[in-house]
């Protein structure tokens, strides 16, 4: 293996090219976050210490040896590593929950020396695997409700472990993941249908009702424009009347479920939804990320000029918010210009998880697409206020070694799929 | 699964990725393009805080440019308001209070419930001493929010001496806010002159407060950048007044520790050259919250230190009415200068009652002259029996009593000149006798006088109608011209060397200089509460006058015996001292630069 190899992997370059720009980026960006904060401050809380970028770039020199050797390791040996590796994981993620070290609130690192390792980041890799393994194993038969039911179940115990950290985001990634992936896998059209339906529906009736002061026509134009849909679109009567039936259900369900909540929970979703009505506790992160993206403008404050960065005001400015950082010191520019490197990575994954030879490459492959899709479409959703604050790193930006390797170990076996994907 | 079956998956993936994507685009395009300017303003306001500094007083110096009031600096610790509500600092903030050397649970009650209502910052130790300062400023990064800030703090150089013509500021009350003109733009915690010139000049000694935004990172903590002034900072102008330090010094120093005032002026300019009223008290304790003990004591002194005498005290003129009374009676033919009444036998009976001469032997047969010089009772009672108590009242507003001299003083007093009109008020129509005019032509009774507006009387008699108003503040506007005296040249010139001879060879002696031949006269007020007060008045040099000046020293008895020696030590320091030459030039607004 020369040492060409060794840089710059085989598979697709569009999408190696992406990434390594994308690393590039975030050392760039952690540059400026770790510049000091101007004017007299806690020392405890002095901004991010310039060691965070030293270590970035230890982590992204780091993650890219992991990415070339992950571009080249046999698939077949993944594949028979993929079930004893997730299962070690979640035995891990369960020891964690009994003896792990509690930092700030939740039991999410495990603590070697002096690195911080997550065992949830890297339970992603095998939940992808195993899962394609699973997915994949008899190619020439009709898809099975049983494999469905099997995957689910893997799904909701990483799910349910994660939680318990707790951490929501994560938790939620699994979901994500393990979706795209049965999507792929062949499940029916009409449940997807049905299950956005029922989802859209309760959002509705849940804005309808809380936020918009109890006035529930939102709900009912929407249940009209269901209705409409239904009976364009040719499906069996049936098929359209239990369509009909989830949305309904969904909907008028919200308001009782509602009613079961605590107070406190209750006050907690609101704010999600209404970030002022708590502007200096959970609704601050939301309202300051957005004042950093909106000042920033179309071309940014310039690189290292970012006063609500430079100032203190942007929490996590370094982690879950460093897209924040981009929007305020690049702009709209900058901006677009992550987010078109992001969607070529994603697009480039769909089409190596479309013309992969064999089942659990295609299913590893869109595993890992939708991966990087869920966190990158609700980080930047989260960052822009369109979702709700929860933790979760924008992959290859965000500071934090547990994801860098993760998601270059993804990238890694993803160039490594479409690299077989033409030979032999 | 075919191949077709796939591709349809994944163009709907893809349609669904592209679909998220351009929602995240849109939204950052909506943000950063048509919301761009809301955002910056939010950002803006993120990091701009207001600071209103207030100006620095006008300072306040002596007719020699000498400085009586300027202004030093106070140091407060204060503590941002998120910095408290943040709920961080509930156990630093028990640590500052420890360093400041206060009880942490009182100081965290007061801050919570202050920090309920307005806006700013929140004081946590007014005024800190030096050891606090350092303290706090070396430990302050503990602490977010925590900062030690400075503000301009009046300082009275000569303390005491001025206390009750300069009077001083204090802090602005709630009601003095509310009724407060707007324009002025007072805050809370703003100072506000209280007394004397410090509430009389207020508006051209407080200037106007500048603001100005200053750049803040996220614990409130200002970054080093030039501030962007909104309103700039209008210093107060500086005050010249018209009296003299060292004459001022000169009649505290003759008025000694006893009750009482002196007021001088000069008879050339009108000017006051010193105003002394005792006891008085050190006004720089009253800029701060003043101490529990220090104003138990001042204000709980029966000898009332607060109090202007010169201003604000009245007391019957008694003898030092009798040359006014002269006056009248001769313009209105009741008595001439040589005419001789009957003789005076210790007083005089009128109906029921026996008026009595203060000198109880009596003095036998005085003519009009020896009348005054000896002060005989008995005389004035018998020029009241034929006097117009009306045309007496009349003549003595013309000398300025009954109402306020100089005006600029909210403080000060019209004291009372009754007439006719006032007693059939008072008692009822004809329901008062003639023995009224008896009291009031000796200065007893219901007369009530100023030591300000027995100065000005002398001033009159020593120089007429040529006596300029009363000033106290160099280049003061001078308004309302004084009345014409209705008094024959001839007449006032006679008084005047009457009065010579009171000091010369009369009841006056004790305020007889060597060189320089003065002339006043001596007075001794009733008090029913008490010893009588001793009075005097005076001007010298007596043919050509240039000052004139009163003396009145409380519950100490005979005005010739008590109060002539102040008036002499004082204008000792007058005629030898160093202010001799300058006190009769007017004082110059600029004096600062002529000195």
């Amino acid at each position: 293996m020369s040492l060409r190899e060794a840089l710059f992997p085989a598979g697709d370059r569009w999408i190696a090219l992406a990434w390594a720009l994308l690393c590039l980026a975030s050392l760039a960006v952690l540059w400026s976050v770790t510049e000091p904060i101007r004017g007299p401050y806690l020392q405890l809380d002095a901004g991010v210490a310039k060691t965070i970028f030293y270590r970035q770039v230890l982590w992204v020199a780091l993650g890219w040896i992991v990415l070339t050797v992950a571009a080249r390791i046999r698939l077949r040996t993944l594949e028979n590593l993929s079930l004893p590796g997730m299962l070690i994981l979640l035995v891990l993620l369960v020891v964690l929950l009994a003896v792990g070290a509690k930092i700030s609130g939740s039991r999410r690192w495990i603590l070697l020396g002096p690195v911080r390792m997550q065992p949830a980041e890297f339970a992603k890799i095998t939940f992808i695997l195993a899962t394609a393994h699973l997915l994949g194993r008899d190619p020439d038969r009709a898809p099975r409700p049983l494999v469905v039911i099997g995957t689910l179940g893997l799904m909701l115990a990483h799910m349910v472990l994660v939680m318990r950290e707790p951490d929501l985001g994560t938790s939620l990634v699994f979901l994500a993941i393990w979706l795209g992936m049965i999507f792929w896998y062949g499940i029916p059209g009409i449940l997807l249908v049905g299950a956005a339906g029922a989802a859209l529906s309760a959002v509705i009736m849940f804005i309808s009702e809380s936020v918009l002061a109890r006035q529930p026509w939102p709900w009912g134009i929407y249940l009209l424009v269901v209705i409409g849909l239904l009976a364009l679109v040719p499906l069996s009567i049936p098929a359209r009347i239990s369509l009909l039936l989830v949305n309904v259900a969904s909907g008028l369900g919200i308001p009782f479920l509602w009613e079961k909540l605590r107070g406190y929970q209750q006050e907690r979703i609101l704010t999600f939804f209404d970030p002022m009505r708590d502007q200096f506790g959970t609704g601050y992160q939301a309202i300051q990320s957005k004042v950093a993206i909106g000042s920033g403008g179309l071309l940014g404050k310039h690189y290292l000029q970012g006063t609500q960065k430079g100032l203190a005001f942007l929490p996590e400015r370094h982690t879950d918010f460093v897209f924040s950082v981009v929007g305020e010191e690049l702009g709209l520019v900058g901006c677009l210009v992550l987010l078109g490197l992001f969607l070529l990575v994603i697009l480039r994954g769909l089409d190596t998880a479309a013309t992969a030879r064999r089942p659990f490459w295609r299913f590893a492959a869109v595993g890992i697409v939708s991966y990087f899709t869920f966190h990158v479409v609700v980080n930047v959703a989260i960052t822009t206020g369109l979702l709700p604050v929860t933790g979760l790193p924008l992959p290859g930006l965000s500071y934090g070694g547990s994801n860098l390797l993760t998601s270059s170990f993804l990238i890694g076996v993803l160039l490594n799929i479409g690299s077989r994907s033409f030979d032999t | 699964m075919n191949g077709r079956d796939l591709e349809f998956r994944r163009q709907a993936y893809r349609a669904v990725v592209v679909l998220l994507f351009l929602v995240l685009a849109g939204n950052l395009f909506w943000m950063t393009g048509p919301r761009n300017a809301y955002y910056r303003g939010l950002a803006l306001e993120n990091r701009q805080v207001r600071f209103r500094v207030p100006a620095p007083r006008g300072r306040i110096l002596d007719r020699t440019g000498r400085l009586l009031a300027d202004n030093t600096f106070i140091a407060d610790i204060t503590l941002s308001r998120s910095g408290f509500l943040s709920g961080r600092c509930d156990s630093t903030l028990g640590r500052v209070a420890r360093w400041c050397g206060l009880d942490s649970a009182a100081v965290r009650d007061r801050l919570a419930a202050r920090a309920e209502k307005g806006t700013g910052r929140l004081t946590l130790v007014g005024n800190a001493d030096m050891e606090q300062v350092v303290t706090v400023q070396e430990r302050r990064r503990v602490l977010p929010g925590l900062r030690v800030e400075t503000r301009p703090r009046r300082r009275y150089l000569e303390g005491p001496l001025f206390a009750h013509v300069i009077g001083h500021v204090g802090q602005i009350r709630d009601e003095e806010l509310a009724s407060a003109d707007p324009a002025l733009a007072y805050r809370s915690g703003d100072m506000i002159g209280r007394q004397g010139i410090e509430r009389a000049y207020e508006t051209r000694l407080r200037g106007r407060a500048g603001i100005k935004l200053e750049e803040v990172n996220a614990a409130g903590h200002v970054v080093g950048r030039s501030p962007v002034w909104l309103q700039e900072i209008v210093p107060g102008g500086d005050l010249v007044l018209t009296l003299d330090a060292r004459l001022q010094e000169a009649m505290a120093a003759a008025l000694g520790d006893r009750s009482g005032c002196g007021v001088a002026l000069s008879c050339r300019t009108g000017e006051v050259l010193a105003a002394c009223s005792s006891p008085t008290f050190d006004p720089n304790l009253l800029t701060v919250p003043i101490s529990q003990d220090d104003w138990e004591r001042l204000s709980g002194d029966p000898r009332k230190p607060f109090f202007n005498r010169a201003l604000q005290a009245t007391y019957p003129p008694a003898s030092l009415y009798k040359p006014i009374v002269s006056l009248v009676a001769m313009r209105d033919g009741i008595v001439d200068r040589g005419t001789y009444l009957e003789p005076c036998r210790g007083g005089w009976q009128l109906g029921n009652r026996f008026f009595r001469c203060w000198k109880i032997s009596g003095h036998g047969s005085v003519d009009h002259a020896g009348a005054l010089i000896h002060s005989c009772d008995t005389y004035y009672y018998q020029i009241a029996l034929r006097l117009d108590l009306d045309h007496l009242a009349a003549g003595a507003r013309s000398f300025g009593l009954g109402s306020r001299r100089g005006g600029i003083f909210q403080e000060e007093t019209a004291g009372l000149v009754p007439d006719s009109h006032w007693y059939d008020q008072h008692y009822g129509q004809g329901r008062w006798s003639r023995g009224v005019v008896l009291n009031n032509s000796i200065g007893q009774g219901e007369i009530l006088v100023t030591p300000l507006q027995m100065a000005v009387v002398a001033g009159r008699l020593a120089v007429g109608n040529e006596l300029p108003p009363v000033t106290w503040v160099a280049g003061q506007e001078r308004i309302d011209p004084q009345p014409e005296l209705p008094f024959a040249a001839g007449d006032l010139a006679w008084v005047r060397r009457v009065l010579a001879r009171v000091v010369a060879e009369g009841t006056g002696k004790a305020a007889a200089l060597p060189d320089v031949a003065v002339a006043g006269k001596t007075g001794t007020a009733q008090n029913p509460h008490g010893e009588d007060h001793a009075w005097f008045f005076c001007f010298a040099p007596a043919d050509d006058p240039e000052v004139a000046l009163a003396v009145i020293v409380e519950n100490a008895g005979h005005g010739g015996s008590e109060a002539a020696p102040v008036a002499r030590r004082w204008l000792e320091a007058y005629f030898h001292g160093p202010a001799r030459g300058e006190a009769d030039r007017r004082a110059a607004p600029d004096a600062e630069e002529t000195s």
